[in-house]
């Protein structure tokens, strides 16, 4: 198996240092562009939910992001500590409603559901933790 | 991310998007949207022949200067979309209130 951990600050900028550290792992894992892009937008989306929305303070946090690929599957892990939040509680949006009574938000999560395979999410020890798999075929 | 702006002889702006739509990004490209809209464009194509990225905060400014445009009688035509990041519009439902075009060309029909 081979894995990457990453510990994140809770400011923006980190989001484009992990947007790098994303890239370098799917071109070292041979990931085809759809699954390196996959990474990003989830990392993207997870990511910058928890840094905008996720703290009461204005300290300083750490995020835990794991990418990992075994066999035929690659694994992402986020682990923060913010406040309780379940992405998955959230209703998908209705894709079919007209412009003028489309959302214009909640797409984060519905994207990040819709790339991966399984999005499971915990609550342990005062943190989130979200694990996603997704089956990859190598060329 | 550039923004490069044309304005063709029908009155057709065409917003040139290159690199990445994200939350670095958005609140750039919406200032210039918005200040199109603002002075009057109603007929928008945005090419995104050279983007490659483009995450939610993207897509929300795009869809708010959609219903902005179509209030206003409005619209904004997608061009030259990459295949990711069409399948991307696609998961967000985006290809039933965004018009996408394979050319400016053919853009500029769909707004005629």
């Amino acid at each position: 198996m081979s894995s990457v951990t990453v510990l994140l600050g809770n400011e923006r900028a980190e989001i484009r240092r992990l947007g790098e550290i994303a890239e370098k792992f799917g071109a070292d894992e041979r990931l085809s562009d759809d699954e390196s892009m996959a990474i990003n937008l989830v990392l993207d989306e997870l990511v910058t939910n928890i840094i905008d929305y996720g703290f009461d303070d204005t300290g300083r946090h750490e995020i835990r992001v794991t990418m990992a690929v075994e066999g035929g599957t690659l694994t992402i892990e986020v682990e923060d500590d913010a406040r309780a939040f379940d992405p998955l509680a959230a209703a998908p949006p209705d894709l079919t409603l007209a412009l003028e009574d489309r959302p214009v938000g909640g797409l984060g999560i519905h994207i990040v559901r819709t790339v991966m395979d399984t999005v499971e999410y915990q609550r342990r020890d005062g943190h989130n933790i979200l694990t996603m798999r997704k089956t990859i075929g190598r060329t | 991310m550039d923004i490069f702006q044309t304005t063709s002889d029908s009155g057709i702006l065409t917003l040139t998007l290159s690199g990445r739509l994200d939350a670095d990004t958005t609140a750039k490209f919406s200032e210039v949207l918005g200040g199109c809209i603002d002075r009057g464009d109603r007929k928008i194509t945005l090419d995104l022949g050279a983007l490659d990225y483009v995450s939610s905060v993207g897509l929300r400014a795009l869809i708010v200067g959609q219903k902005r445009l179509a209030t206003l009688g409005g619209k904004i035509v997608l061009c030259a979309v990459r295949p990711q990041i069409l399948k991307l519009l696609e998961i967000a439902g985006f290809t039933s209130i965004f018009p996408v075009a394979a050319t400016r060309e053919d853009a500029a029909e769909l707004l005629r």
